[in-house]
């Protein structure tokens, strides 16, 4: 597997490859170049060639050096550098220069090895393996090894456990520490996505019997220099790091500036050099600065309109019908987020997942089906209550869109716009039709097991449906291909039919950066390029 | 004189004490207690039992109020909700940004606008009182958030367009650890001349008020018929019967400058005490709310203490209280 990073020229050796670039660095010119490749024996058309691959290849060496500021758009007492308390982008960021996991998330969603070298699953992926890297060293100097991650591991499991992720955990009846560099994990139900669990932030490995978070050590790129919760994390280069490809910069420093504008300013003014959430609006500023690139990157996270199925108004089949028929998904896609996303259908597994199913068809905006549907639900002139906030990007957009267009058939949304402070806790889960916003998860199974299974406790359109349940228990275990898809597709077409979202744009994440700042990540799975980036980062100025 | 000074003090004690009981009560009305939150929704009754216990929630209120209280006075704040930190320590980290930025708004916006106002009484009427009233109530009808935009417009960007570098940094980032005065006031330069433009702006008008209503006064009038020079009359004689209302300004402002800073701090991105009052309400940490509440108060109670006690100081008149 290519590393990150690292240029790619063919058909030279490691070593002629060193030389070349080392020329180009020391500042040799083309001829030069040439005239070195020719005497080693190449034609001077490859010679040619080269040059300018060196060239390039000089220009996207990583430099050693610098130090860089990192803003998140939140911070607050609740930071934490414990993996298993994790819920914010500037924690998720924070633990990927700290900690590593067993595995990392990769751009395609697949996943690379991390402190696991080899990861064996047995034939019917009940039983897991991991072998684990040697050599590696957490910051205090200590060695890591497997009990390590079997103390970790069991953070998440059992009834008492405060893990935010437990439940994804719920499948695994226990680790088991075979020897020093191998652990094993018994599940209860057989699962060929559990390394994708291990993917998450949440499943980051942290030593042995650590229970005091106020400056963990870990095995990552960066040690801890400073941590102060809602103030600023300083982290400094590891120099002992176990790989090879960074980490580049000598420092980072962490914080979150909470109010969009300041923090657009600061990005623009030098102070800071990457920013989390551009809001929507700024993204034109942003391009037309010299000195600032907008960082996008494609996902599925998606903004939907939750309507509680368990409710009278919120429940009826064709006012849920009529308000998704209601959608200009392009238009929201154009003027909303100003491109930065893509069209919606209703359902959360947008076309960045694995298992996105392309053949269902595509609901389009369609107000005379829309109005039929809203006549024959017979709800007629009472307002409907829609509550939404600026939880993310376009939520509070797409509110007065969808009110606007449901007053042209005679339907009456009572728009309500709240406060974001207290929204998920007052609410989400409670109101009968809310705006909500979600990350993108590393597999279809776990974004739904999240939000749609009938018991799952974020069941925000409180849909039950057995079919569904019992599909998405089954396809966990099932290792045939077209099969498999086609569960999915049965998945997801459930949803987009029956389920109570109205889903019509994925979003990308869009974040920005200076542009000497080098290396981004575009893993679509979090702000920050899936906050993957802090060990590759580098500056092009260093 | 000294028995006066005691008596302030008491009502000092007693408001602090009141503020304190408010605030308690404030707080147990509130929907949930420190262990529900702390445990969320999943927990068992057992649990929160065996929380609420360790936490001493299951005593009479009474009880609860004097162990928080006298926690509260040996500076034992509690450990805040969202986090396991102790509170006491994320106020410290805080708390030193809120008084650099404070001490030295104070050091250089008070002292300026006292001789501004001084000037201005001193020269009623000319262009420069009228110049200056013109702006300080500009200043003062505009929001903070306004002040502070145009701050960052002139001496960041319009700056670096005219002369090619930027004068000051948008928000304020980094560490202050051994950082000289003028380092640290380069630091904070654009919050400090924000804060400075809106506290400079109130002072100059109550001190010009303030001199002016005294220099109408017969006695002052007595001093200029003797032929005593005008800058004598309003140093000597005039600013020292004005400096009861001006100081009570003052204080005010000080301890907006303390608790009030909201919109400052979340512009320029500093970390002050104001802001984690406002993270606190953010994440129902009721804890955490109460002892800032408690600190902002107590500022208040002492720095209008202080404000007595100096106006009783300088005028005679007050220690005799009809």
């Amino acid at each position: 597997m290519r590393k990150l990073n690292e240029p790619n020229f063919e058909g030279l050796s490691d070593r002629d490859r060193a030389t070349v670039v080392e020329m180009v660095k020391k500042g040799a010119n083309r001829r030069e170049v040439m005239a070195w490749m020719m005497a080693a024996g190449a034609t001077a058309a490859a010679a040619g060639s080269v040059f300018g691959g060196a060239k390039e290849a000089w220009a996207n060496t990583p430099k050693k050096g610098g130090r860089m500021v990192i803003s998140s758009d939140q911070h607050g007492p609740a930071d934490t550098l414990d993996p298993a308390a994790m819920t914010a982008s500037i924690d998720y960021i924070r633990s990927r220069m700290v900690y590593n996991g067993l595995v990392r998330m990769q751009k395609d969603l697949s996943y690379a090895p991390e402190l696991a070298e080899e990861i064996l699953p047995n034939a019917d992926a009940s039983e897991w393996t991991f072998k684990l890297k040697k050599g590696v060293e957490w910051h205090n100097g200590k060695s890591f090894n497997a009990d390590d991650v079997v103390y970790t591991m069991n953070r998440h499991l059992g009834a008492d456990s405060k893990s935010v992720v437990n439940s994804l955990y719920e499948g695994v009846e226990s680790w088991q520490k075979v020897n020093d560099h191998e652990v094993k994990a018994i599940l209860k139900t057989p699962n060929a996505d559990l390394p994708a669990i291990l993917g998450l932030f949440q499943s980051k490995i942290i030593p042995d019997g650590q229970t005091d978070f106020s400056a963990a050590p870990g095995t990552g790129p960066f040690k801890v220099a400073e941590f102060k919760p809602g103030v600023r994390c300083v982290v400094q280069r590891n120099e002992n790091y176990h790989e090879e490809n960074g980490p580049y910069l000598d420092e980072i420093e962490s914080l979150g500036i909470g109010d969009s504008v300041a923090r657009v300013s600061a990005l623009l003014a030098g102070d800071i050099d990457i920013m989390a959430n551009l809001p929507p609006k700024s993204i034109e500023q942003i391009e037309q600065d010299s000195g600032t690139e907008v960082w996008s990157t494609p996902s599925s996270a998606y903004i939907t309109f939750a309507c509680r199925q368990d409710m009278d108004m919120s429940g009826n089949r064709d006012l849920v019908r009529a308000m998704q028929l209601l959608m200009d998904r392009e238009r929201l896609v154009k003027g909303v987020f100003k491109g930065q996303a893509s069209v919606g259908n209703d359902h959360p597994i947008g076309p960045a997942y694995f298992d996105h199913c392309a053949d269902i068809p595509q609901r389009p905006m369609d107000p005379d089906q829309a109005k039929f549907h809203f006549e024959k639900s017979g709800i007629g002139n009472t307002p409907i209550p829609v509550i939404t906030a600026e939880v993310a990007p376009g939520c509070v957009e797409m509110g007065t869109y969808l009110q606007r267009e449901a007053s042209k058939i005679g339907m009456n949304i009572d728009l309500k716009k709240v406060t974001t402070d207290g929204y998920w806790s007052a609410v989400w889960l409670k109101e009968a039709i809310c705006a909500v916003s979600w990350n993108m998860r590393p597999t279809a199974n776990i974004m739904l097991t999240l939000a749609y299974e009938s018991k799952a406790n974020w069941n925000e359109t409180y849909w039950k449906s057995e079919q569904f349940d019992k599909l998405l228990v089954e396809v966990r275990s099932v290792t045939d291909a077209a099969k498999r898809k086609q569960m999915y597709c049965d998945l997801q077409t459930l949803i987009h039919e029956d389920g109570g979202s109205i889903t019509p744009v994925y979003r990308n994440y869009v974040d920005a950066v200076r542009t000497h700042v080098k290396g981004l990540t575009y893993v679509p799975l979090n702000a920050f390029g899936g906050a993957e980036c802090p060990q590759y980062l580098w500056r092009d100025d260093a | 004189m000294l028995s006066l000074i005691v008596q302030r003090l008491l009502i000092g004690v007693v408001t602090v004490f009141a503020v304190s009981l408010i605030i308690f009560i404030c707080t147990q009305w509130l929907p949930g207690d420190a262990a529900e939150i702390r445990l969320g929704q999943s927990a068992t009754e057992a649990n929160k039992a065996a929380l609420r216990a360790e936490l001493g929630l299951d005593k009479p209120l009474a009880v609860q109020y004097m162990n928080w209280a006298t926690n509260f006075l040996q500076g034992d704040l509690g450990k805040s909700l969202a986090g396991d930190r102790s509170i006491s320590e994320s106020i410290g980290d805080r708390y030193q940004s809120t008084v650099t930025v404070s001490v030295l708004t104070a050091a250089i916006g008070i002292p300026l606008s006292l001789f501004l106002g001084i000037m201005a009484a001193m020269f009623p009427s000319t262009l420069y009182d009228r110049i200056l009233t013109f702006v300080s109530v500009s200043l003062v009808a505009v929001p903070d958030f306004f002040t502070a935009t145009l701050m960052v417009l002139i001496f960041v960007f319009a700056w670096d367009a005219v002369f090619g570098f930027q004068l000051a940094n948008v928000v304020v980032i980094g560490n202050t650890q051994d950082m000289g005065v003028f380092e640290l006031v380069g630091h904070y330069a654009l919050p400090i001349a924000t804060l400075c433009f809106v506290i400079a702006s109130q002072v100059i008008r109550m001190t010009r008020a303030a001199v002016l209503n005294v220099m109408s006064s017969p006695y002052i009038e007595m001093a200029i018929l003797k032929g005593v020079p005008r800058k004598r009359i309003i140093l000597r004689h005039a600013l020292l019967n004005a400096i009861g209302p001006i100081v009570n300004v003052i204080a005010l402002n000080l301890a907006y400058l303390v608790s009030g800073v909201v919109v400052i701090e979340v512009y320029f991105a500093y970390n002050g005490l104001a802001t984690f009052m406002v993270q606190g309400v953010q994440q129902r940490d009721f804890i955490l709310v109460q002892s800032i509440g408690m600190l902002f108060c107590a500022t208040y109670v002492i720095l209008m203490l202080i404000a007595d006690i100096a106006s009783i100081v300088s005028n005679p008149r007050l220690r005799h209280p009809k």
